[in-house]
């Protein structure tokens, strides 16, 4: 035979070492030690932001007013910030930003493996079992997202200060907009739709996981048939789910704006972060010298979904403001207006570059996805731009213009990061690296793109 | 292709031509081209075909499609390039300079997708040599039904004829046939 194939996969097991163990450990203590020396620097500065970040506002709502027919619609952004300080409100803003975004890599990591399944793909098999230790993280993601969106909500969704209040019509202050959405705008959905939807993911992973692992211990083709089912269950739920998830905890942020394609959007930012993250742990552990039968060629596939799903984005991202900036109407426009005409610009379009630009134009090359050092410069472009991105849905609305990336920003982010590699890299360590007895197993072995 | 002067092996069974291809190879023999019914896995690594450039002429037809889409809306709908002169369409309110270029996104886009698609597909039949009307180059009408055809040109052998033969026939060709001046002969059986 001219060529190798292979027949057989010799088992692995990724040992998560004490060594390794402290020092994600240190990640994560170095940015809780940050975050809580921002957050004390922040809440010192903060008598004089919030006199500034109030002005700020005052001139942001005339400016409003005079294309809103309604100026009271934008009461509530001035009283949220004399309601509570401006320091608080960027910790649990950052809080909540960060507990989004790393969920959204557990639920694009779900969402690949349950389409793989559906799909009856056999080229990922080999990664199969870091897609679903990434996946891990939703538990404690979803715990922490729920504990920030109890202990936290009142700061960075200003509707839960207006409900309170119990407006009737006629009322100073009365909201027309956000009383007619206070069906869905309230604390009932915040929390229980929120846990039920995490619970109901945390569900099916925990069903596929197990599947996954007795098809290991058992060679039948029935749990590879069983997780099908599943999996294409799980999608269905996911693409209702996932809207309803971006729309209570990011998009009420800015509770008078509307956007119906948000939800899409939030699921590119999912599925190429989620990717992205896949792709960095793949080359990470072939780099510690596991995983060597994972070949280019499967490195290259991951490569192409990337390079795909950052287009994807970049489509979704000009078709939400390409119709919003031609229709022109004040109710839309006043999202972008508070990341265009503000402090935020720079970084608004630094995102587009981030997201889009920089991952097209380094991606398109076949040698580039088969090189482990680009691929981890154009994946850390990816994660950074997508941080920014939610950096941009989250501040503007809560926040305010006054919002910066300090050292609070850095260090919050750094723990949550700490915690998801911890996570994912002990669920890694509970399974062999390789999925025993899985049907495409030495299709993915011996997978070939053919170019 | 059809003036060559070719010695051909046929097969029934891929694997027997992949190890011969990979045989001949590595003795340093220029093999001319492969013949079969559907594609085979690898045997384009095999034989040893290098990358074909075609997507870096995509790229280029992409460029010159993205450029193209710009430059045609600069001209037509801005005054930017000073050639804005007899139809000033004012699209949506939105000003007529470079602060439309939301709008000209969608045309960019296509433009890059049609030059792109066009010109890779002409690059295409240009590289491959497809022209219509042209004849088709068949050497054994079962090369589209089930046989595998390997063919070497005579002049770039670098071994012997017995030896090659030996080779062709030890890896389990069911024919070999030698073909001279447009006339096809079975030579071993």
């Amino acid at each position: 035979m001219g060529h190798h194939y292979i027949t057989e996969i010799k088992e692995e097991k990724f040992e998560f070492t004490t060594k390794s163990r402290i020092f994600v450990t240190a990640i994560l203590v170095l940015g809780i030690i940050l975050a809580v020396i921002g957050g004390i620097q922040v809440n010192s500065n903060a008598v004089d932001s919030t006199e500034e970040h109030a002005m700020a506002q005052v001139d942001h709502h005339e400016e409003n007013a005079q294309d809103h027919s309604s100026g009271e619609v934008h009461e509530m952004h001035g009283e949220q910030s004399s309601h509570a300080s401006n320091g608080t409100v960027r910790i649990w803003a950052n809080l909540l930003m960060n507990a989004y975004y790393f969920m959204l890599f557990g639920m694009g990591a779900m969402f690949f493996w349950a389409v793989n399944y559906v799909a009856n793909a056999g080229w990922s098999t080999m990664v199969k079992r870091v897609v679903e230790a990434i996946s891990a993280y939703i538990i404690p993601g979803a715990i922490l997202l729920l504990v920030i969106l109890i202990a936290g909500g009142d700061h960075i969704y200003h509707w839960i200060q207006y409900q309170e209040l119990g407006l009737v019509e006629g009322d100073p202050g009365f909201d027309k907009i956000l009383n007619e959405k206070a069906w869905f705008l309230n604390k009932g959905w915040l929390y229980a739709g929120v846990g039920v939807i995490t619970l109901a993911w945390i569900a099916f992973r925990f069903i596929l996981r197990r599947f996954s692992l007795k098809e290991d211990e058992e060679a039948d083709t029935k749990y590879f048939y069983k997780s099908v089912r599943y999996s294409a269950g799980f999608i269905a739920f996911f693409a209702f789910s996932i809207s309803v998830f971006s729309w209570i905890v990011i998009m009420s942020i800015d509770a008078h704006w509307f956007s119906t394609i948000f939800s899409v959007y939030n699921f590119a930012v999912t599925f190429v972060t989620g990717l992205t993250v896949l792709a960095m742990f793949v080359l990470y552990l072939k780099s510690k010298g596991y995983m060597e039968l994972v070949s280019d060629e499967v490195i290259h596939d991951i490569g192409k979904f990337m390079f795909a799903f950052s287009i994807f984005w970049g489509y979704i991202w000009l078709s939400q403001y390409l119709l919003i900036w031609y229709a022109n109407l004040p109710e839309e426009t006043i999202y972008f207006d508070a990341r265009v005409n503000t402090g935020f610009e720079p970084m608004f379009l630094v995102n587009i570059f981030m997201c889009f630009v920089l991952p097209f134009l380094i991606l398109m090359m076949r040698n580039a996805k088969r090189n482990p050092k680009v691929m981890i410069l154009a994946g850390s472009i990816i994660l950074i731009g997508h941080w920014l991105d939610m950096f941009l849905m989250v501040m503007p609305g809560t926040v305010g213009t006054s919002a910066t990336i300090g050292m609070l920003e850095i260090g919050v982010t750094m723990a949550f990061a700490g915690l998801f590699i911890y996570v994912v890299l002990n669920a890694l360590s509970k399974a062999s690296l390789y999925p025993k007895n899985h049907p495409y197993l030495l299709e993915s072995a011996n997978h070939d793109v053919g170019v | 292709m059809l003036d060559k002067n070719l010695i051909v092996g046929v097969y029934d069974n891929e694997d027997n031509l992949m190890s011969t291809v990979g045989r001949l190879r590595k003795k340093g023999v220029e093999i001319f081209d492969c013949f079969t019914p559907y594609p085979v896995h690898n045997l384009d690594k095999e034989m040893g075909i290098k990358r074909s450039n075609l997507t870096v002429g995509a790229f280029i037809c992409g460029s010159l499609g993205f450029l193209s889409g710009t430059l045609l809306q600069f001209y037509m709908m801005t005054n930017h390039l000073g050639t804005f002169k007899s139809w000033p369409m004012n699209i949506g309110g939105k000003p007529m300079d470079y602060l439309m270029l939301p709008s000209m996104m969608p045309v960019m886009f296509e433009l890059t997708i049609l030059f792109t698609a066009f010109g890779i597909g002409i690059l295409f039949f240009i590289r491959s040599r497809m022209i219509h009307g042209k004849i088709a180059a068949i050497l054994d009408p079962r090369q589209t039904q089930d046989r595998l055809l390997i063919a070497i040109e005579p002049g770039h052998l670098g071994i012997s004829r017995d030896e090659l033969n030996q080779i062709l026939k030890e890896e389990g060709a069911i024919e070999l046939r030698e073909r001279k001046d447009g006339e096809q002969v079975v030579i071993n059986v």
